[in-house]
């Protein structure tokens, strides 16, 4: 038993005051955590990610961008690739300049024409026509993304959220 | 304009009753001027009395009643633009085309809160390297003193006052805007684990649209606002614990103790001065009366002439230079070269510069210059008052030899931010290539 004078002691009104108080600290923080949960998006209505591009046919030989999905596609005949336009540094849209020459490499194992090379306006990265990156900030290598066609009406489907190695082609028939 | 019954001879009727409805501005005695500090409310947080050094326009150079007075005038402009902006991604624009071209005197109060705005991020920053040359955050000879405190709360507030540039920014919707928002909140999501999800509750989804714009704008008229009001007050209510400016701490400390006669103004309780008898402080501080002098109208005065200043050459520089607007936001072009406004061009340069690679790793610069490297000096911002060993004595004083060092080091520090800033503002092109100033840019290739 302690003693009944100790100022210190805890009895039951200092324990009914704690429990009061920390009932109160408990209650004002779960409102204030269930306001600000509700800034946190459950659902988002972002663009879909698997888009339908036009009848490959209608592609030009080279290049082709597409700003709503910020995407190239390139064509050298029957086969096709896609490289992300979205700079891997701080996400800018990098533009395509025409090289002078096209040049042929292989990359990956595989040929591949390079008809362009990408540069970033926000902070001035560089990349081949492949999207490796080779000057600026640019941490790593632009996106490829998977190509297919509609099993339906035949058009060029890119699938923005699959990104695919260099080494990827789709060959229409 | 008096209120109250006057008694025959013409004073109060009692102790704390006062007669004058706002205060006088030639106060004819130590009584009336200290009077009016306790009658009024806006006068309440001022000490009756101030140390002369404190007021001197060389010491503080004023830059924090500068800085307060364009925040106050930010408060006043934008109230009627909140009338007049939509927070809407489809209206936005158009919006504030309408305020720029169409509202009367609309071009006038944009260019007022923007100019004030740009002004106050070169105040506050400029009040901030006032205080750390003159070593302000230190405590002097007071008890109690916690300067280091009202550092850190005036770092937070720097901070506060860049985002809410940044917020503000945004608001117009044009190209400036998406693209500032689209690289700064990257540099957020460049961040280890924690980024992305910090990216998505800024913007309240994973592409900026609507709710991006409606969350920055309730940051910008509500949540930043109030918390920077917050801390101002908490600022001022420092000040008047910590014994005033440091410039007073210098003043206050006599050689000797010496005896003087009890100041009117206060009471001393403890004594039980009676009528006839006049007993002798002896005093080391601040209350010696040939230190000081009241703060009506010696203070008020002063800070009036730098408020009304203020004010004055903000609105004359509104009236000749133009808010530019650019083009509507535009998420399929990034325009060419997009720069950040010139306060974050410096960082906009540190992150084009830092991507290191060591070996197959590849650290973003996004990240290292955009999230680090600013981390560490704002780190070491805060906790350099509890780094500084110079001596209390010298509290308060420009320059002092003891910390000749420190001071280099900033100097050279803000050197290279604002050698930065010139760089990114003046010798940037196309594609962030380099150009000196008086080389002309190339064409600009088309899009593809």
């Amino acid at each position: 038993m302690s003693d009944p004078n100790d100022p210190h002691r805890n009895d039951r009104r200092d324990f009914l005051c704690k429990i009061g108080t920390g009932a109160g600290l408990v209650a004002i923080a779960a409102q204030a955590g269930a306001s600000l949960r509700s800034l946190v998006p459950n659902l988002t209505y972002d663009a879909p990610t698997t888009v339908k591009l036009g009848p490959p046919e209608e592609f030009p030989d080279g290049l082709k961008f597409l700003p709503d999905e910020r995407v190239f596609v390139f064509r050298a005949g029957r086969t096709f690739h896609a490289i992300s336009a979205v700079c891997t540094h701080l996400g800018c849209t990098v533009r395509a300049e025409a090289l002078p020459r096209p040049e042929d490499t292989t990359v990956e194992g595989l040929p591949l024409r390079l008809t362009h090379r990408f540069l970033c306006p926000c902070h001035g990265s560089k990349y081949s026509g492949d999207g490796t990156n080779v000057a600026g900030p640019a941490p790593k290598p632009l996106a490829w993304y998977r190509l297919s066609v509609s099993p339906d009406d035949g058009q060029l489907i890119v699938n923005l959220a699959d990104e695919v190695d260099h080494r990827f082609r789709l060959t229409v028939a | 304009m008096t209120l109250l019954p006057k008694r025959a001879n013409g004073g109060p009727t009692a102790p704390g009753v006062h007669p004058r409805r706002l205060w006088s501005v030639r106060p004819a005695s130590d009584r009336e001027a200290g009077d009016a500090v306790v009658s009024n409310l806006l006068l309440h947080w001022f000490p009756a009395k101030v140390d002369k050094g404190s007021l001197a326009w060389t010491y503080s150079f004023w830059l924090g009643t500068i800085a307060g007075a364009l925040f106050g005038l930010l408060i006043l402009s934008g109230l009627p633009l909140m009338f007049l902006y939509v927070p809407s991604v489809e209206r936005a624009y158009q919006s504030v085309k309408d305020i720029e071209y169409v509202v009367t005197f609309g071009w006038w109060l944009r260019a007022v809160h923007r100019i004030g705005a740009h002004l106050m991020v070169v105040a506050v920053a400029l009040h901030l390297a006032r205080v750390f040359f003159t070593g302000a955050y230190k405590n002097g000879v007071g008890d109690g003193q916690r300067r280091e405190w009202n550092w850190v709360i005036g770092v937070s507030m720097l901070l506060l006052t860049l985002f809410l540039s940044f917020t503000g920014y945004l608001l117009p919707w044009d190209q400036l805007a998406f693209w500032a928002v689209t690289v700064g909140t990257n540099i957020a999501s460049s961040v280890p684990l924690v980024g992305p999800r910090i990216r998505e509750l800024l913007i309240g989804g994973r592409a900026i649209e609507q709710a991006t714009l409606i969350r920055f704008y309730v940051l910008h008229i509500i949540v930043l606002p109030g918390a920077l009001g917050g801390l101002v007050a908490y600022h001022m209510w420092r000040i008047r614990k910590d014994g005033g400016l440091a410039r007073a701490d210098r003043a206050s400390v006599l050689e000797q103790a010496r005896e003087t006669n009890p100041v009117p103004s206060k009471t001393y309780t403890l004594l039980g001065v009676a009528s006839g008898t006049s007993p002798l402080v002896r005093t080391l501080s601040l209350e010696a009366p040939d230190t000081t002098v009241n703060a009506v109208p010696d203070l008020t005065r002063r800070a009036l002439i730098v408020v009304l200043g203020t004010f004055a050459v903000i609105s004359i520089l509104a009236s000749v230079i133009g808010s530019p607007l650019e083009e509507p936001a535009n998420a399929l072009v990034t325009p060419n070269p997009a720069k950040a406004p010139w306060y974050f061009l410096w960082l906009q340069e540190i992150v084009t510069d830092t991507t290191l690679t060591i070996g197959s790793f590849t650290i973003n610069g996004a990240f290292l210059g955009g999230a680090i490297l600013p981390g560490v000096l704002v780190g070491l911002l805060t906790f350099w008052p509890w780094m500084d060993r110079s001596p209390r004595s010298e509290t308060g004083v420009w320059f002092p030899r003891s910390r000749r060092a420190q001071n280099l080091v900033f100097i050279a520090l803000t050197f290279v931010i604002i050698a930065f800033t010139v760089v990114g503002l003046l010798m940037r092109g196309p594609y962030w290539h380099f150009y000196w100033p008086w080389e002309t840019w190339p064409g600009i290739p088309g899009r593809i």
